[in-house]
């Protein structure tokens, strides 16, 4: 079975992915694995670009994402798809014809009104056919963000990914959660303050991590589940301070915190 | 049926190049159409083994180049380049341009176009060069090639047009390609320096070695290593910072933006007004020499001048301690962020690494953050190990062994010996010349003079030396001819240059490009050029920083419609021009030496440095791409400045004392009257030319300082017609009316000031102009600040000063004044603009015409809009 893994914190948002999917596809008829796709529009692999937090701890995760490439596409209308041992999901353009039903059902796959067909990532099984070992979208990624192969050969990554669909074929490392960061200062004195102790508490009241402010007076908890949580700073010859630091939706920057306030 | 190409040819995605070629593309075909555009995989061809494959180890890890070229979006994405709805078919006439009768010079940019001939075009050239010698004389011709266009050698660009009169011995007015990439340092860094010929820190050979082994942390200080090394080199930039990140170097970013760099590499994000580092440098320096925490020792020994510098910070010069509170009021980081930054610096290794800038060295009196640079890092010692300044982009510039922070390779092969463009030497130059940033200037017909050739090849003596414009005995300019033009939407002030290119001085306006986008609009007579997909040449890539190579060109498919390789253009210019007899007799076979084609590649291969023994010609054309392998032993190179650093006696700088001149005494000597720009480097809040900060008057009325990078899915000028590209989430911003607008960024505190929403479109606006673009609400740019890429296809709706731009080129409304008096260098970043909505529907009723112009959605402007007449 094919899989694709997708390391998040590698992912420097070139989108070369999306480019070459559209460079391999529009334009291009690879019957009978896939008919053109239109030149503008579809996005068999496209790249997400979520802005975190704010100025100055602002940060942005890019999220490729492949479509079609989900078990749940092979139930629901496994008649439409060619057979395969590489358990790739590929759209038979021919069977396929009519079932506008499969693009409304399945993100990442797109009708095509004039050729009325349903349409995405084949995995490029047309190269993998002929000689190629991996999609234009992996071979074109400089990072090694996106990598591809067996599921077995990849099992130790697939092991700590985590899935966007749970039929999907395509696993993610380092899927963003949350971050909660500031820059403890002493406004009075105009100094940062340096190995502040930073406790995050859950609601329970749970230290469920700590940090120490660095050089800058800066802390960061990354990869923090999306919760309500408390921030209690405490630092030698000031009074503790405590705040809320709801992550719920967003990540959160608590900006400048005075202990001299 | 294949699957896979009928045919797959080698060429360089990279822009840029003045035979210096990058990105190396697979260019599949089938059927005689392009099918795709992939990265190489050099092990279809050599092993690890021969390659003499390098990797660099340090804290238990291990960087590597990859077996395969990293491109950029830029490169595969071309197709929609080649094959864009914009590309000029075929010799087009402005339709109202009659070169026997009236001439119409006030409706360029406005009026349309009818097709001609190619033999038609190419008399109408020589006729009227021929009339402007015999009328005016060979110094009334102006010629543009910049270097802001697709990377060719034996096929000309770059001011092939140029070389013809060299050639031909009559000369014309050269525009000399200003050092705008390296524009402060160019200007400052050289004078406390050396470092010649571009001011940053040239000698780089196993930096990147040595921060892995040494550096606490890296300043990417005005650098978006994501962006601007694309164009030019691709992306082991993007894998060099990850790698840095893994092995626990700390990477802190001082921009007004959060580059794309910043977004995902920061580990702390500094955010500082645009153009106002200077003010950031001297605190750094005030802490430092109020807490004694730098380098005294080394101050003595290898430097000059530190006490003036040490008398200005202090205040016992001017009265003013340049302490971070009086920082903090002008550039907007808090004072204990800077005293943060300070005692970090001074007590951890530091390197400083840079794209070459942006808009950190491309404002005004930009020399001065250059030379602060430079001083901050003298005051730590700069070449001690793990204390270098270094680049990601230009891994061969100028063919020089070592500015390559990279392991080097064994050969850095040349094109030149092919290379039918313009050289950038002063043989080419002449007598009659014009700083790029000074051409509003001379096409206006003013008298002008300023210091230097301003060429980026250029050592610093050449700095000293006045010119002028036009030259005595020389009539004003007449005519205008151009290769790859882009001045409106690159250089300093769009708007203005329409001024001038519209008056009744200029009497024919030539261009030859491949779009119709820009200043090609303005043209009396466009010339369709051929992508270099469709051309035959020999190029290298020697920017990667992964290996050195060279590979042949072949055509991947046929010329566009009626498209020709500007080498051949001119060539038939000459053809043409040898009907009057005299010195134009035998001018084609003069240009062309004699040799075909693959004559002349066959010499730029054999004249490339590679080892012939080797690889001779015949075998190479089989192989059709060669290698260098990484030089032997490279890891026992010493790291950047260390031999400076342990021994500056034996390996001094090019300063007249070689050392490091905080004080230069050739600004002194030379330039002793000069306030924006003296011995040792200040703060300059304005000056008679420029009056760009927050606190100037014009602030009033502008208060924001427009920030403007290298653009992400642009290379300067080129690729705004790429659909594929104009989809992308960051790249365009759809109005209201269908139109894809250039984005601004403004801070949401800003535009909740302003009363803007995402997607709302708005004019930047200043007395030189207007300029539109679609609102982004986004904490990637500080307030008080606004960005915009540079190089968004200029769509004039209101011509000239004053005027209005739909395209969201905001070049058009850059100070058109220099860098200061004495550097005549580019002023197009960190200027003062307003901001204001606009409801494009009242516009577009306002300006029916300019707005009602053919539009495509997927690629914007396109050729067949200003297309009257098919057939000529």
């Amino acid at each position: 079975m094919k899989a694709f893994v997708i390391d998040i914190a590698k992912c420097n948002g070139c989108h070369n992915c999306q480019i070459v999917c559209k460079d391999e596809h529009c334009g291009n008829d690879w019957s009978p694995y896939a008919k053109t796709q239109p030149d503008t529009g579809q996005f068999w692999c496209s790249v997400e670009e979520r802005v975190r937090g704010t100025v100055p701890l602002t940060r942005i995760s890019y999220i490729p994402h492949i479509g079609a490439q989900t078990e749940a596409l092979r139930e629901y209308a496994g008649e439409v798809l060619l057979p395969r041992e590489d358990g790739l999901i590929v759209i038979d353009p021919e069977k396929a014809k009519g079932r506008e039903d499969i693009a409304e059902k399945f993100e990442g796959v797109y009708w095509n009104a004039e050729l009325q067909i349903p349409q995405g990532c084949t995995g490029c099984a047309h190269l993998l056919d002929n000689g190629w070992t991996v999609p234009r979208c992996v071979d074109a990624c400089p990072t090694d963000a996106l990598r591809f192969g067996d599921e077995d050969d990849l099992a130790d990554e697939i092991a700590q990914a985590t899935k966007l669909d749970e039929d999907s074929h395509v696993y993610y490392l380092n899927f963003p959660k949350r971050f909660i960061g500031g820059t403890v200062v002493d406004l009075e004195a105009d100094e940062v303050v340096i190995g502040a102790e930073v406790y995050l508490k859950d609601e329970a009241g749970k230290v469920v991590s700590l940090a120490r402010t660095d050089d800058f007076g800066d802390f960061i908890f990354k990869q923090v589940e999306p919760e309500a949580y408390r921030v209690e700073v405490k630092a030698h010859g000031f009074s503790k301070r405590a705040l809320d630091a709801d992550v719920r939706a967003l990540d959160l920057n608590l900006g400048t915190i005075d202990l001299s306030a | 049926m294949s699957f896979i190409a009928d045919k797959t040819v080698y060429k360089s995605m990279g822009f840029c190049g003045v035979g210096d070629g990058a990105n190396i593309a697979n260019i599949d075909v089938k059927d005689g159409k392009v099918v795709r555009i992939r990265p190489v995989h050099y092990d279809e061809l050599y092993t690890k083994e021969e390659l003499n494959y390098w990797t660099i180890k340090a804290r238990g890890s291990q960087f590597e180049p990859g077996m395969k070229s990293l491109l950029p979006p830029l490169s595969l994405t071309y197709k929609n380049r080649i094959y864009s709805k914009n590309r000029v078919p075929y010799p087009l006439k402005r339709v109202d341009w009659d070169p026997s009768g009236e001439r119409h010079p006030e409706t360029r940019g406005e009026s349309g176009y009818e097709r001609i001939s190619w033999d038609e075009a190419l008399d109408i050239v020589a006729d009227e060069i021929k009339r402007i010698h015999d009328t005016y004389g060979p110094a009334s011709i102006l010629c543009q090639g910049g270097g802001h266009a697709e990377t060719k050698n034996a096929t000309g660009t770059h001011g092939v047009q140029t070389a013809m009169f060299n050639t031909l011995g009559t000369g014309c007015v050269v525009q000399a390609r200003n050092a705008d990439s390296w524009e402060g340092w160019y200007w400052g860094g050289k004078y406390v320096w050396g470092n010649d010929p571009v001011g940053e820190q040239v000698q780089l050979t196993n930096v990147l070695k040595d921060i892995a082994e040494n550096s606490d942390a890296v300043l990417h200080w005005g650098c978006d290593l994501e962006t601007t090394p694309w164009g030019w080199g691709g992306q082991l930039s993007s894998r060099t910072a990850y790698w840095f990140t893994e092995i626990g170097i700390k990477q802190i970013f001082i921009c007004p933006e959060l580059n794309y760099s910043a977004a995902i590499h920061a580990d702390k994000w500094i955010p500082v007004l645009p153009n106002t580092d200077a003010a950031l440098q001297l605190a750094i320096a005030y802490v430092w020499m109020t807490e004694g925490t730098f380098d005294r020792e080394y101050l003595e020994t290898h430097t000059v001048g530190y006490d003036q510098l040490e008398r200005y910070v202090l205040g016992e010069e001017d009265g003013v301690p340049k302490t971070p509170k009086w920082a903090e009021e002008k550039c907007h980081v808090p004072s204990y962020t800077i005293k943060a930054l300070a005692r970090y610096w001074a007590k951890h290794s530091v390197s400083i690494g840079h794209g070459n800038g942006g808009g950190y060295i491309r404002s005004c009196f930009s020399h001065e953050p250059a030379r602060l640079e430079i001083c901050l890092l003298a005051m730590q010692g700069v070449g001690k190990p793990g204390a270098n300044q270094f680049k990601f982009l230009e891994k061969s510039l100028f063919y020089d062994p070592t500015v390559n922070p990279y392991p080097r390779p064994e050969v850095i092969p040349s094109t030149f010996a092919c290379f039918k463009g313009a050289l950038l030497d002063e043989q080419m130059l002449g007598k009659n010349f014009v700083p790029q940033t000074l051409i509003p200037n001379a096409i206006g017909g003013e008298k002008f003079d300023w210091y230097g050739h301003t060429m980026c090849t250029f050592g610093i003596a050449d700095q000293l030396k006045p010119f002028q414009f036009p030259n005595p005995g020389n009539q004003p300019i007449h005519m205008v001819w151009s290769t790859g033009p882009c001045w409106q939407t690159c250089w300093n002030g769009g708007f203005r240059f329409q001024d001038v290119i519209r008056s009744e001085a200029v009497e024919c306006y030539i261009v030859q490009h491949q779009w119709m986008e820009n200043d090609t609009n303005f043209a009396d007579l466009i010339l369709p050029v051929t992508t270099k997909v469709e051309e035959y040449d020999l190029n290298n890539d020697i920017e990667s920083g992964q290996f050195n190579m060279m590979y042949l060109e072949e055509p991947a498919i046929e010329p566009f419609c009626d498209a020709r390789s500007d080498y051949a253009i001119v060539c038939g210019v000459a053809k043409s021009l040898e009907r009057f007899g005299g010195i134009y007799a035998g001018l084609h076979d003069k240009i062309t030496e004699g040799l075909t084609d693959e004559e002349l590649i066959k010499r730029g291969y054999e004249m490339s440095g590679i080892p012939l023994n080797q690889m001779p010609w015949e075998k190479f054309k089989q192989q059709k791409l060669w290698i260098s392998p990484t030089v032997k032993g490279w890891e026992d190179e010493p790291a950047g400045l260390i031999g400076f650093y342990e021994d500056p006696e034996a390996h001094p700088f090019s300063t007249p004392s070689g050392k490091i001149e905080i004080y230069s005494s050739l600004i002194a000597d030379n330039f002793p009257d000069d306030v924006e720009r003296g011995p040792v480097p200040h703060w300059v809040e304005e000056s008679p030319l420029h009056h760009e900060r927050i606190t100037s008057d014009r602030a009033q009325e502008y208060p924001y300082l427009l920030m403007s990078n290298h653009p992400r899915w642009r290379v300067h000028a080129q690729h705004d017609d790429c659909i594929w590209l104009r989809e992308i989430q960051t790249c365009k911003v759809v109005g209201p009316d269908g139109y894809a607008y250039e984005p601004i960024w403004i801070n949401p505190a800003d535009a909740e000031e302003k009363g803007l929403r995402n997607g709302d479109i708005a004019e930047l606006f200043n007395e030189r102009g207007r300029v539109l673009g679609g609102i982004i609400v986004t904490e990637r740019i500080m307030p008080g600040a606004l960005y915009q890429d540079h190089g968004a296809r200029v769509d004039t709706i209101v011509p000239g000063t004053g005027g209005l731009d739909r395209g969201g080129a905001n070049n058009m409304i850059c100070p058109s004044a220099t860098t200061s008096k004495n550097c005549a260098g580019e002023v197009t970043n960190s200027f003062l603009v307003g901001i204001k909505k606009v409801d494009v529907f009242e516009l577009a009723e306002q300006y029916a015409e300019a707005f009602g112009r053919e539009y495509d959605p997927a690629c914007g402007l396109v050729a067949s809009a200003r297309i009257e007449k098919e057939e000529g």
